[in-house]
């Protein structure tokens, strides 16, 4: 909460730096600035960074591998390709390039799924792995195609800074568009949080308690992955957070994803916040989120592995 | 009332068949070895009366029914298998693995209550680890380790453990101290079956011993007659000779 509310003192406006709370009663565009402007960013900041943790430590938990983060199942590479080919192929509104963004991160998701139960090669889990590599790669493949294709002066550019993410042009409406499904991944996600640990035994120790490893794990992954693709769709690729913020909730919370999935959602939406303040503050200009995410990131990554306090067996 | 194999088979897809006609009755407060030389179908037989496997033919079933039509939650309530093998995908604490035994009773969007936490702490009471209870999985002992396993089955309160080879990659006092673990779930009245290569702890451990030798069974039995060298010569394809040797058993 103090965090949110920092975060909303914080900007370039009326004067860069704090803003003193006085300033909105006094200053009437300040005010709008604060309520059209920093309030839906900072609920979508949090949002996102939820969705990030909350999904990349349900993945770990139910795939027992603490690598794996919530875009690689082809997800964050289909949002690219779908927002670039939207931005090529000449559409102006923001919104129909999120949604063209969310809907290639659903296909995408959908071939790994296919491409995964085809395959005839190892358990579940790795035939996930390699569908979601593959995927991933020919999103990326393509991607560059429409790079390629693209007008350098005008096109390329937004391709480029979609991809490094952003919170900079949300508004009331696109987070509407975008919060239901992330909120209902985060309850999803929230409510099944002790299943994520039976899942991440092995899958004949799990189906010796009860459990249904395969069925499961799929509902858990949707689950996860639409609240991801959403939030991707209106914010670009945000990475590392997906993949940091749950070692650095197991840190304090255990791996028990009872503990674990709601503090990476936490710690991911508070990661999330600071690293949009410094987006948004750092530079006279705005600075791509993805790229203060990534340095902290992966200090941070850097920093709890030498610690040996990750809750991963050596 | 039991968990009975009745002319049991297993072929596998492409056609080999790994387990031919077994037989096995499985009743509260006994203990039955399964004994036999690798391949020879003592996972498939551990399989099929786990319901993880249908039989090809004859029939698997738990107290009258056949376990494929028990629903998964229901059947684990009754039967716990220990795999032989098994990842340890992050350093849980011993309390909470072994609540993870609380599984079949515990609904999907739920969490597990006061009671299985009850539950969970009274099963690792039960095999003597609490002093254990806060510490992580992957530091423990193979012998600590595989006890903590077993508390995670008893903890699902089943009427009957499958342990498939549980000493198996322990030295002599931790298996030792497992198969007393043994001994003492079956006078409290639960039902074992195991699998195993050494005579040593079938003696010890079980009432009752099947030897098979490549899916058939070779002898069926009292365990004192079936753990002869002869029958475990046929069965392993090596000959036993009757000797005293150091035992920890």
């Amino acid at each position: 909460m103090l965090a949110f509310v920092l975060y909303l003192l914080v900007g370039r406006y009326p004067k860069p730096g704090f803003t003193n709370p006085l300033s909105f009663f006094e200053d009437p565009l300040a005010l709008r600035i604060l309520l059209s402007v920093r309030l839906p960013r900072a609920v979508g900041a949090v949002l996102l960074g939820a969705v990030l943790g909350g999904a990349g430590a349900a993945f770990q938990t139910v795939f027992g591998n603490p690598l794996v983060e919530p875009g690689f199942l082809g997800v964050s590479q289909g949002a690219a390709l779908g927002a670039a080919l939207a931005m090529v192929l000449g559409a102006a509104d923001p919104n129909l390039v999120a949604l063209s963004a969310f809907v290639a991160a659903l296909a995408a998701l959908r071939l790994s799924l296919v491409l995964a139960a085809r395959f005839r090669f190892g358990g579940q889990v790795l035939r996930l792995v390699l569908a979601g590599i593959a995927v991933s790669a020919f999103c990326a493949a393509a991607l560059s195609f429409v790079k390629y294709a693209a007008d350098p002066l005008s096109q390329l550019p937004d391709i480029t800074f979609w991809t490094m993410g952003g919170l900079s042009a949300m508004g009331w409406n696109r987070l509407a568009a975008a919060a239901p499904i992330a909120i209902i991944s985060l309850i999803s996600l929230f409510a099944l949080r002790w299943r994520a640990t039976i899942l991440s035994l092995d899958d004949e120790a799990s189906r010796a308690l009860g459990a249904r490893p395969e069925f499961e794990r799929g509902a858990i992954i949707v689950a996860a992955t639409a609240g991801v693709a959403a939030m991707t769709a209106v914010s670009g690729i945000v990475s590392w957070v997906g993949l940091v913020v749950p070692h650095l909730a197991r840190v304090t919370a255990g791996p028990d994803g009872r503990s674990s999935i709601p503090a990476s959602m936490a710690v991911g939406a508070l990661f999330v916040l600071a690293c949009d303040a410094i987006s948004r503050t750092a530079l006279p200009g705005e600075l791509p989120l993805g790229i203060p995410t990534a340095l902290l990131g992966a200090a941070a990554f850097v920093a709890l592995l030498a610690s040996r306090r990750t809750g991963i067996p050596r | 009332m039991s968990l009975a194999l009745r002319g049991a088979s297993f072929r596998w897809p492409d056609g080999k068949l790994a387990l031919s006609e077994a037989e096995i009755e499985l009743r509260g407060g006994r203990v039955i070895a399964l004994l036999g030389p690798n391949g020879a179908g003592k996972s498939t037989l551990l399989g099929l009366a786990s319901g993880r496997l249908a039989p090809s033919s004859g029939s698997a079933e738990l107290e009258g029914k056949p376990l494929r039509a028990w629903d998964a939650a229901a059947r684990a309530r009754n039967v716990a298998l220990l795999p032989q093998f098994e990842r340890l995908p992050f350093n849980y604490s011993v309390r909470d693995f072994v609540l993870l035994g609380r599984a079949p009773h515990v609904g999907l969007l739920a969490l597990p209550s006061a009671l299985d936490e009850a539950k969970a702490a009274e099963a690792i009471e039960e095999l003597g680890l609490e002093a254990l209870a806060d510490r992580g999985v992957t530091e423990l002992s193979g012998g600590e380790l595989q006890l903590v396993r077993i508390a995670r089955c008893l903890a699902q309160e089943a009427l009957y453990l499958l342990l498939d080879e549980p000493t198996s990659m322990l030295d002599p006092a931790h298996a030792r101290s497992v198969a007393e673990a043994m001994r003492g779930l079956a006078a409290s009245g639960r039902g074992l079956l195991f699998s195993t290569h050494d005579p040593a702890l079938a003696l010890f451990a079980a009432d009752e011993a099947l030897l098979l030798r490549n899916g058939r069974t070779v002898a069926r039995g009292p365990v004192s007659t079936i753990v002869s060298p002869a029958a475990l010569s046929e069965a392993f394809g090596v000959a036993f000779a009757q000797r005293p040797l150091p035992s920890a058993y």
